[in-house]
């Protein structure tokens, strides 16, 4: 700010310590002015104009303006931790290489994938190679888009357990600035085991890794979740790596976010004057949000065993679906606006004890159908307890106590082994007030607006509408749009979306750290009810059906009942 | 008649093809299509893949004066075919002094977007009118165009911007689309026409020539990012473009200037710089009239007043303070004639200079900056060309009017001025 002050501007007047101490009376008349302050209307715009004209003007880069979605971001290097893992080669790598396809990536970019096993870079990046033919999103590979892409892959050996190595890393980091211009900017990708996020981030702090440069070069960091799996993990996840990096350098990953439908949420919500006027209880029934799987845990037992469904979806997945549908419009379309709103949601989300013992229903699956196949029930899966009380399916109504929700349900579910994969937000309204076409046939049913997330994106709206002919039969119909049918366009994987806004700096898609440990204090309360009472009779569903009977009874008692999906 | 061709993934197939002699007659069969049974196709000897009717995303009107370019627009058009879906209609003129005749050949292209999905399918209608029908381009279209959706009007080639023809069939469109670059002569007329239609009601203009340059603009905006060059922004004394020719004289009219011409007219638009002086030939140089050097043999003689732009031109731009001076300049290039080659800009800030470089490579824009003399910036920008394709979806997708877009234009047409460049 600049410090000059032009004649006639307006001056403090000398601090009274009578004027700010609350005990003593308020002075009889007002403090002294300032000889040249402004008494009149006219007074102060005239100052105001001054003061104008001796103000430096705030610097904008007005080129910039218009141009956002043709951004790229800067020079950088990309540094995967985990590069030989499982997440890396079927989702982190086959996103940077469809945004390296698609020009969305800066020409001096670079991905040092970092692993324990002994690759070179040709080896690694030839087992890049047969990753991206399994799981790039467009096939086949082009041959020019890969050899350039592959120019820029390089490997480094590296236990994350090892100082020396990270010493190492550092150097290396600065050589391939050097030599490539990438400018200091560097975003690390921790695709590890979450045991190891806390290690490579103070690692990183140790050696400097940290430390954002004055003449630009940025440092970010993302962590893939799980967050911890409790509040105190969290709380103690989020002080570690906060000793190293400052919240604004920390991503924080739930893919569910980058999905297009997600992102679609808030445009539909904010950007259609028609549907939030009846976003509220005035108007809405219920909310319910399922997000159904019908695989199983897929080798992955002793992980399973070790989460379930409440810590692996109800915790972030479905929380994060929750505040989104339920927030406030945020005053800026910006990450901490965004954020403040989806916490305060949190926040908001009741946890008195009945609603946790009588507001939650859990489930194992047992044995059954799916998809016409024969399954095994949980507790026969490899890597799990025969006598596993690890819940499979998690229900919940969520009351949020605040102006616009209050005493409209949030009924959500989650699952494995359900009769398909699915995931929606549905939006029951209200009836009618007054059923004039009761005794014409089939009274419709309220109006729904269903989101549908995954598959078939898209959004459904249903409504009463007459049924041709001379009587006055009513049957409910939908408005049913599906991405697929308006944009041929394909919708970008999520983690293409949320690399790209890691590397251009863009955190509105990303997990605060007060928004995990909200989150942990929702569930926290649900598992420790169910640590405190006695066994549950599980397996209580067969795979292939929609979850226990008692999840159906949550609604039941109310009166309502899930929807058919 | 209904066409029965195995779906293939992503390769659209023609399902329905029909003539047809008038509006009228062109409805009906727009009617059949949809209401037809046979558009189902068998699977695994089972009937009903289910075909979608797909009309609901905008109307598309190409008008196309030469069968090439009826050619070329409905194989762009049909690359689409999956992406925007659309009911098109390509209208082509013949024998405009003959009777008046309409011949019209209604088709429906599907798509197979994935395996598991249902075919999507568009209409395409191509009008050919003979005679005087062949001049009311609003009164073919506008009785086809499908109400309540969004009207894209592509004008491939010269579109006479000028005519009642054109301004008709342009009032009840929402887009109009063309590629400036490929106007014959200058093309500078023609600028300062599309912006007095621009500015003469809502119509959105998608400028190929335009759209192409978006990697330029972004790689210069980049510059202005540093927080170090940014106090440099506003401080601008020189835009100077050179542009590739072909002809060595630099006769006038023998290169197109409108992508050189839009660079300063971005630039000028974002930072609200004003022209004070139009375009005119370099100081010093001759006119057509003086009798300088210009056209070599064989080549149209010059216009009487017309400059002889063998050193191009200049202009000046002003931000209210200072004065900003423009440069277009030619250089003999194997490039096509009239590509931008080079931007350079050089700001000056207390006693300060900054010096920015974007050139062109093979496929990527080149950023160098200097401040002061000293190199400052190196950085390259992936800037691979885009086909007509590209360039086409990206037009229809634009929503609103693009505020760089209607800026650009009319910092261009502006510094074109009334003299159209030759003042």
């Amino acid at each position: 700010m600049a410090s000059g002050r032009s004649k006639g501007a307006v001056v403090a007047p000398p601090v009274d310590p009578a004027a700010v101490d609350p005990e003593q009376p308020i002075p009889a008349r007002p403090s002294p002015r300032a000889k040249d302050a402004p008494r009149t209307m006219k007074d102060l715009r005239l100052s105001h104009q001054n003061r104008k004209s001796s103000k430096a003007k705030p610097i904008e880069n007005v080129l910039r303006e218009g141009l956002r979605l043709e951004r790229v971001p800067d020079p950088s290097i990309l540094v995967l931790f985990g590069g030989t893992g499982d997440l890396a080669h079927r989702k982190v790598i086959p996103a940077l290489y469809q945004l390296w396809r698609t020009n969305l990536l800066p020409h001096e970019f670079m991905m040092l994938a970092i692993g324990r096993r002994p690759y070179d870079d040709e080896s690694f990046r030839r087992d890049i190679r047969a990753s991206l033919d399994q799981f790039s999103r467009v096939l086949p590979i082009e041959t020019d888009v890969w050899q350039s892409f592959a120019e820029r892959i390089t490997y480094q050996h590296l236990d994350f357990t090892d100082p020396a190595g990270f010493d190492g890393l550092a150097t290396r980091l600065e050589s391939i600035d050097e030599e490539r211009g990438t400018r200091g900017n560097r975003l690390y990708y921790l695709a590890t085991q979450p045991s190891q996020f806390a290690e490579i981030a103070g690692q990183l702090g140790r050696v400097g890794l940290d430390h954002e440069l004055h003449d630009g070069g940025w440092r970010r960091i993302v962590i893939e979740k799980p967050f911890g799996h409790d509040s105190e993990s969290a709380r103690r996840l989020n002080r570690e790596v906060g000793k190293v990096f400052r919240e604004s350098q920390v991503y924080r990953i739930d893919h569910y976010l980058g999905k297009e439908t997600v992102r679609n949420l808030l445009v539909f919500r904010f950007g259609n004057g028609i549907f939030e006027p009846l976003w509220n209880r005035r108007y809405v029934d219920n909310v319910q949000i399922t997000v159904a799987e019908s695989i199983g845990i897929e080798n992955r037992g002793a992980f399973y065993e070790e989460t379930g469904a409440s810590r692996d979806v109800l915790q972030n997945h479905l929380l994060q679906l929750v505040s989104l549908v339920a927030m406030e419009p945020p005053a800026r379309f910006e990450a901490d606006a965004l954020r403040d709103e989806k916490v305060k949601v949190l926040r908001a989300i009741s946890n008195a004890p009945e609603d946790v013992t009588e507001g939650v229903v859990r489930g194992q699956y047992g044995p059954g159908w799916v998809a016409a196949t024969q399954v095994p029930g949980y507790r026969t899966e490899p890597d799990v307890d025969p006598a596993s009380e690890t819940e499979t399916f998690v229900a919940a109504r969520l009351m949020i106590d605040d102006w616009r929700w209050s005493g409209v349900p949030f009924y959500v579910r989650t699952g494995k082994r359900l009769p398909k994969r699915a995931t929606e937000i549905a939006i029951q309204y209200r009836e009618v007030p007054h059923r004039l076409f009761k005794d014409e046939g089939v009274e419709p049913d309220a109006n729904l607006l269903a989101i549908r997330i995954q598959p078939d994106e898209g959004i459904m709206l249903r409504f009463g509408a007459k049924v041709p002919g001379l009587g006055l039969d009513v049957r409910s119909v939908t408005m049913d749009f599906t991405y697929g049918s308006a944009f041929s366009v394909d919708s970008p994987d999520a983690y293409e979306t949320l690399i790209l806004d890691a590397l251009q700096g863009d955190a509105s898609l990303f997990t605060r750290a007060d928004e995990v440990e909200e989150a942990w204090s929702i569930v926290d309360p649900i598992i420790e009810s169910w640590a405190d009472g006695p066994a549950p009779d599980f397996p209580n569903y067969d795979a292939g059906s929609w979850g226990p009977a008692a999840a159906d009874e949550l609604l039941a008692r109310e009166g309502r009942r899930w929807r058919r999906i | 008649m209904a066409v029965e061709s195995p779906p293939t993934i992503g390769e659209p197939v023609l399902r329905w093809s029909a003539r047809a002699h008038s509006i009228g007659e062109i409805e009906n069969e727009l009617a059949r299509i949809w209401s037809s049974q046979d558009l189902s196709t068998d699977m695994d000897g089972q009937p009903g893949r289910h075909i979608a009717a797909r009309t609901s995303v905008m109307n598309l009107v190409v008008v196309a004066r030469r069968p090439e370019l009826a050619e070329r627009s409905a194989a762009t058009i049909q690359a689409l075919t999956g992406r925007h879906p659309s009911r098109t209609i390509v209208i082509q003129s013949a024998d405009p002094d003959g009777p008046s005749w309409l011949d019209a050949r209604v088709e429906a292209h599907c798509v197979l977007p994935r395996e598991d999905a249902p075919e999507t399918c568009a209409e395409t209608i191509h009008i050919t009118c003979g005679g005087e029908a062949g001049h009311h381009l609003a009164a073919i279209a506008t009785p086809l165009i499908v109400h309540d959706l969004p009207v894209t009007v592509w004008w491939p080639g010269e579109p006479p911007l000028r005519t009642r023809a054109a301004q008709d069939l342009l009032g009840t469109a929402d887009r109009l689309v063309v590629d400036g670059s490929s106007w014959s002569g200058d093309g500078l007329d023609k600028l300062r026409d599309m912006a007095s239609l621009q500015d003469s009601g809502r119509l959105a203009i998608s400028d190929f020539a335009l759209v192409r340059q978006s990697r330029w603009r972004e790689a210069i905006a980049s510059i202005f990012d540093d927080p170090d060059f940014l106090p440099y922004l506003r401080s601008l004394r020189r835009i100077a473009v050179t542009y590739g020719t072909h002809d060595e004289t630099g006769a006038p009219g023998s290169t197109n200037l409108v992508k050189p011409i839009y660079h300063v007219g971005w630039l000028a638009s974002r930072l609200g710089l004003s022209v004070t002086k139009p375009l005119a030939p370099v100081a010093g140089q001759g006119t057509a009239a003086s009798g300088a050097r210009g056209t070599r043999a064989g080549s149209r003689p010059a216009a009487p007043g017309r400059p002889i732009m063998g050193r191009g031109l200049v202009a000046t731009l002003s931000d209210g303070r200072s004065e900003v001076a423009v440069v277009a300049r030619p250089v003999v290039s194997v490039m096509p004639a009239g590509t931008t080659l080079r931007v350079e800009l050089l700001a000056e800030r207390r006693g300060s200079e900054l010096r920015a470089d974007v050139t062109a490579e093979a496929e990527t824009v080149h950023v160098r900056v200097w401040q002061d003399g000293v190199e400052a910036w190196d950085r390259r920008f992936r800037a691979p060309r885009r086909t007509e394709v590209d360039l086409l979806a990206e037009a229809i997708e634009s929503g609103r009017r693009d505020p760089v877009a209607v800026g650009a234009l009319r910092s261009a047409a502006a510094l074109v001025g009334p003299g159209g460049g030759r003042a």
